[in-house]
Order: structure tokens, then C-alpha cells, then sequence
């Protein structure tokens, strides 16, 4: 397998390269990049000691059977900005193995299933050391007969100690033909951690439109507002201009809503 | 100069009569107190108004001049020129603030207002509110504190420029400095000819925006409709001189507990039923 080691800066444009990567990363600060992710692609991240890596994935194509594994060692972070605008059938997972003192994963995801999309993404934390620290945000959006499910565990394995591990997976629905699934897990065999985990599912909240359309707004555009809530605060994972593109594609993918 | 008329007004929620006949009017200028014991109908008044989905009007009407708003969606009055400061502004996550802000600037004013533009009211408004002008680019009320949800309350006041605003117990989780600033914005907006319909429990606000005159409602009902003395009479003796005074005996707010409360066996509770 190619072993990528990544630069302060990196963009990779996944289409043209073999689906099977490994990366290496032992900076103090990067940024990755990927776009064009495909089907079948295995890709694999060591974060070495003391490194932190910015992973900014935009995806926009199908995407059946993506793996994605980190593995994190000594005082090493990895903090994923994942858009994902991929369509048709998806199953994307991606497991992150906090292995040493100190190892952090900030996991951010918003995804859109419209359409008669179909999608299944799946995150793990395993908390493999005392002292790990694990973070899950999954927002989404569903509508028309599009299938969202948000599923993910965080292992706290025994003797990982002082480890922390918080989930949030939240799913706006639109369209009675809809299914959204959000089942975060978490499996805790330590005494002495944090973990919490939160789901929501549901369609826009009343009171929320109330507020919204009591400042003047009509439905359409307090839904909007609410709607854009659970995409774009992915944004700031990314630089200028693939924000600008996201956004044109959130307001395209939206503009029937 | 505009008037918002109540007539006979009716409300249920859940199918359970709040309002049973609100009948007055207020107009652009005056400070109106609203007053009267928790859970008579205040804030129900105001979410009505405003058009809120769960409070049905069941009779009467709410006019603004020759505007009917009986029967028009909680937008459109609020382009007709009313405001409602939530008591408890809800949090909205992922909106940001300045966004959602900048939306409700352009729907109810009648040219889109330029980037430059907002930016220069929105700056001036947080600044005359000593408001950090990065709660502007967070998160719509998420994570702010009480007096903070409240100021942004105020600030959204100042940006939309309505004719008439109810403000809910906005001086709640205020502290005594941020009172002046909220009061101080408010008598300058009524220097300017907006009318306001106050809701508080306490007489601080009212000492400093002195309000033109006192209404109050007991049992889904207006009892009096005055002079602001009411304000500090209330203030000082409560309102059991409505019964000795007026023959009107204040009913009790319902006990809303559940039938399973924190230390009890929630599971035999349920199997009795």
C-alpha cells in the first residue's frame, strides 16, 4: 500500500489515486484535505506523537463500502470535518483507535440524504488508554424517500481511566416518507470517565418557527434558516472556497424544501 | 399613529379557556404595564397576539388600525409592525445569530438592506446594548446566558423597528446595571413613538420606564385598566385588595405536578393505572 506522509498543507484529489491509502502524519499542525472520495476506499491515518491533523473531506459522488481508520498515539489529535453530499447508496465507516496517553478525535459530520438516497454511516471510538478523549457530532438533513442512519459506538475498554467520551447525533426529517435512525452507543467497561450520548429525530420544532416567524420570516424561509443550521456550521472545516462550493450545493440540494 | 385593538378576545390552549374576554387598546407612544398573579393569562396575551399555533382564539379580534390580524400567520403581524420579546427565547443551534438577524432586518423592512449596512446598525446596536459583538456570529441564543438571550431579545427590538412590542419579563436574569442599558433603549424607542405592552414582577423596570398606564388581569379577565400608581400599589401590597376592594376572588394556579414525582415508585404509580 502507498504510504502518503502529509504536509502542512494538503490536497488530494482522491479519483486518480489507488483506493487503498495509508497516510502518515507527524507534524504539529496539518490540514488534509481529500475530495472525490469513491467507492471502496480504504483510507488509513496514523497520527504519530505530539502531531495533530486537520481531515477535511468533501464528498459530493457515490460512496459505497468507505472505510476510514485513525489511529492516534502519544498527546496526537485528529479533528475530521467530514460534508457529506454524496448521493445514491452509501455506507460509510469509520472507526478511530485512541491508542496512547492523551490521543484525541473531534469527529464533525453533516450529511444530506435526499432523494432516494440511502445512507449508513457508522463512527467508533475505541478508547484503547486511560486519558483518551472522544468526540462525535453528527447532524442531518432528510428529506423526500431519503434513509439517514447515524450509528456509532464509543468503547471506554477497561483499565482506559480519566477517558472522556461524548456523542450527538441529531436528524431533521422533512417528508413523511423519510427514515432517520440515530443510535448512538456508548459501551463502558471503566469506572471514572465522562460519556454521554444524545439523539434527536424529528422534524422542525414549532417553537423554533414560532420565534422565527414571530421576527418576520415566512415558513418557508424559518425552515431554511433551521434546515441550513444542521449543514453549515460543517463549513468552517473548510477554506474559502470549497465553503462557497458547499454552499452553492446545499442551496441547490435545498431549493425545492 | 397606529393602535393595536383587542376586542372581546377568547383564547384556549389545550382545549382549555385562558383568555375569557380581553377587551383594550394601546397606541404608538405608550408604555402600557401589564400586570397580574402568575398563570392568569399574561404571557397568553402576548403569544396570542403574536399568533403563536398553540393559543387558539376562539372569539373576538385583534385589529392593528384597520389591519384584521385575527386570522393572519405570526409573520405577517410581524410585518404589520408587531414585536414579542420572549420570556424564554428559544435556542436555535446552527443559526447564527447575525444570519437569522440579517433575514428578519430584510423581511420586515421594504428594501433589502445592503452588507455594509446591517453590519453598521448591527455594530451600534450591540454597542448601545454593551453586548459582546461576538454573541452576533454564534449560534442563535445557544449557550447564552439569561441576560444574554434577554439583551438579544433587545437587540433584535432595535434592529426590526416594530410599531408596537410586548416584552415578556424581559428584565428577568438581568442584573441592575443591564436593566438601565434594556430601560434606557426602551424610553429612547418610545421617545420615538413605538408603543409597549410590559409584562414584569418587578417595579425596578417600571420606575425606569414609566409606563403611561397600568392594566391588569386576574382569572383570564381585565379588572383594571389605570393609572400607573397601580404599579407601585401592587408592588407594595400584592393583589389581595382586588378581592376586598373589586369582589373578585384570585383562583389558585392549577397544581401542574404529575401524579409521579422524584421519589416515588414510578413504576407502581404507572401500574395503578
Amino acid at each position: 500500500m502507498n504510504k502518503i506522509i502529509v504536509e502542512e498543507n494538503t490536497n488530494l484529489d482522491l479519483s486518480t489515486l489507488d483506493s487503498q491509502l495509508s497516510f502518515e502524519c507527524s507534524k504539529s499542525k496539518s490540514n488534509l484535505y481529500l475530495h472525490n472520495l469513491k467507492s471502496d476506499n480504504e483510507l488509513s491515518f496514523d497520527v504519530l506523537e505530539n502531531s495533530v491533523l486537520y481531515l477535511s473531506i468533501f464528498s459530493d459522488k457515490v460512496l459505497e463500502n468507505c472505510k476510514i481508520t485513525a489511529n492516534l498515539g502519544k498527546k496526537s489529535k485528529i479533528v475530521v470535518y467530514f460534508a457529506d453530499f454524496s448521493v445514491s447508496k452509501n455506507k460509510l465507516d469509520a472507526t478511530i483507535n485512541l491508542n496512547e496517553e492523551g490521543a484525541t478525535c473531534e469527529w464533525h459530520l453533516a450529511s444530506l440524504s435526499s432523494n432516494n438516497d440511502n445512507k449508513d454511516i457508522v463512527v467508533n471510538i475505541y478508547h484503547n488508554h486511560p486519558s483518551t478523549f472522544g468526540r462525535i457530532d453528527n447532524y442531518g438533513v432528510c428529506k423526500d424517500k431519503g434513509q439517514l442512519t447515524f450509528s456509532g459506538i464509543s468503547y471506554i475498554n477497561k483499565g482506559c481511566h480519566l477517558s472522556k467520551s461524548h456523542q450527538n447525533a441529531k436528524i431533521v426529517v422533512f417528508d413523511n416518507e423519510c427514515v432517520a435512525k440515530a443510535k448512538p452507543i456508548l459501551k463502558i467497561d471503566e469506572n471514572d470517565i465522562e460519556a454521554s450520548h444524545a439523539a434527536s429525530v424529528g422534524k422542525v420544532s414549532d417553537e423554533h418557527i414560532f420565534y422565527l416567524t414571530s421576527r418576520g420570516l415566512n415558513l418557508e424561509e424559518a425552515k431554511m434558516l433551521i434546515t441550513l443550521g444542521y449543514l453549515k456550521p460543517i463549513l468552517k472545516g473548510f477554506n474559502d472556497s470549497i465553503q462557497n462550493a458547499i454552499d452553492s450545493l446545499i442551496e441547490r440540494r435545498l431549493s425545492n424544501v | 399613529m397606529a393602535t393595536l385593538k383587542i376586542n372581546d378576545l377568547h383564547v384556549q390552549v389545550e382545549g382549555k379557556e385562558i383568555l375569557k374576554g380581553i377587551s383594550f387598546s394601546i397606541s404608538e407612544g405608550e408604555t402600557v404595564a401589564l400586570l397580574g398573579p402568575n398563570g392568569h393569562g399574561k404571557s397568553t396575551l402576548f403569544n396570542a397576539i403574536m399568533g403563536h399555533p398553540r393559543y387558539k382564539i376562539t372569539q373576538g379580534s385583534i385589529y392593528l388600525d384597520d389591519l384584521d390580524l385575527t386570522n393572519l400567520s405570526t409573520d405577517e403581524r410581524a410585518r404589520a409592525g408587531l414585536f414579542l420579546g420572549l420570556q424564554n427565547p428559544a435556542e436555535v443551534p446552527g443559526v447564527i445569530n447575525s444570519d437569522f438577524l440579517r433575514a428578519a432586518v430584510n423581511a420586515t423592512s421594504k428594501e433589502r438592506i445592503s452588507t455594509y449596512k446591517f453590519y453598521k446598525l448591527l455594530d451600534n446596536a450591540t454597542k448601545e446594548l454593551k453586548m459582546p459583538f461576538d454573541l452576533a456570529t454564534r449560534s442563535l441564543n445557544e449557550g447564552f446566558s439569561g441576560g444574554e438571550k434577554k439583551r438579544n431579545e433587545i437587540l433584535q427590538l432595535m434592529l426590526l423597528n416594530p410599531k408596537i412590542a410586548m416584552l415578556d419579563e424581559i428584565d428577568s436574569g438581568l442584573d441592575v446595571d443591564a436593566i438601565q442599558t434594556v430601560a434606557d433603549v426602551i424610553n429612547k424607542l418610545e421617545a420615538q413613538g413605538k408603543g409597549f405592552l410590559v409584562i414584569s414582577h418587578y417595579a425596578r423596570l417600571f420606575d425606569l420606564i414609566k409606563p403611561t398606564r397600568a392594566i391588569v388581569i386576574v382569572n383570564g379577565k381585565i379588572v383594571l385598566d389605570g393609572d400607573p400608581s397601580l404599579i407601585k400599589r401592587i408592588d407594595q401590597t400584592g393583589y389581595e385588595f382586588i378581592k376586598t376592594e373589586l369582589g373578585i376572588s384570585i383562583e389558585k394556579e392549577e397544581n401542574k405536578m404529575n401524579e409521579v414525582s422524584i421519589g416515588s415508585c414510578a413504576v407502581r404509580e404507572s401500574i395503578k393505572k
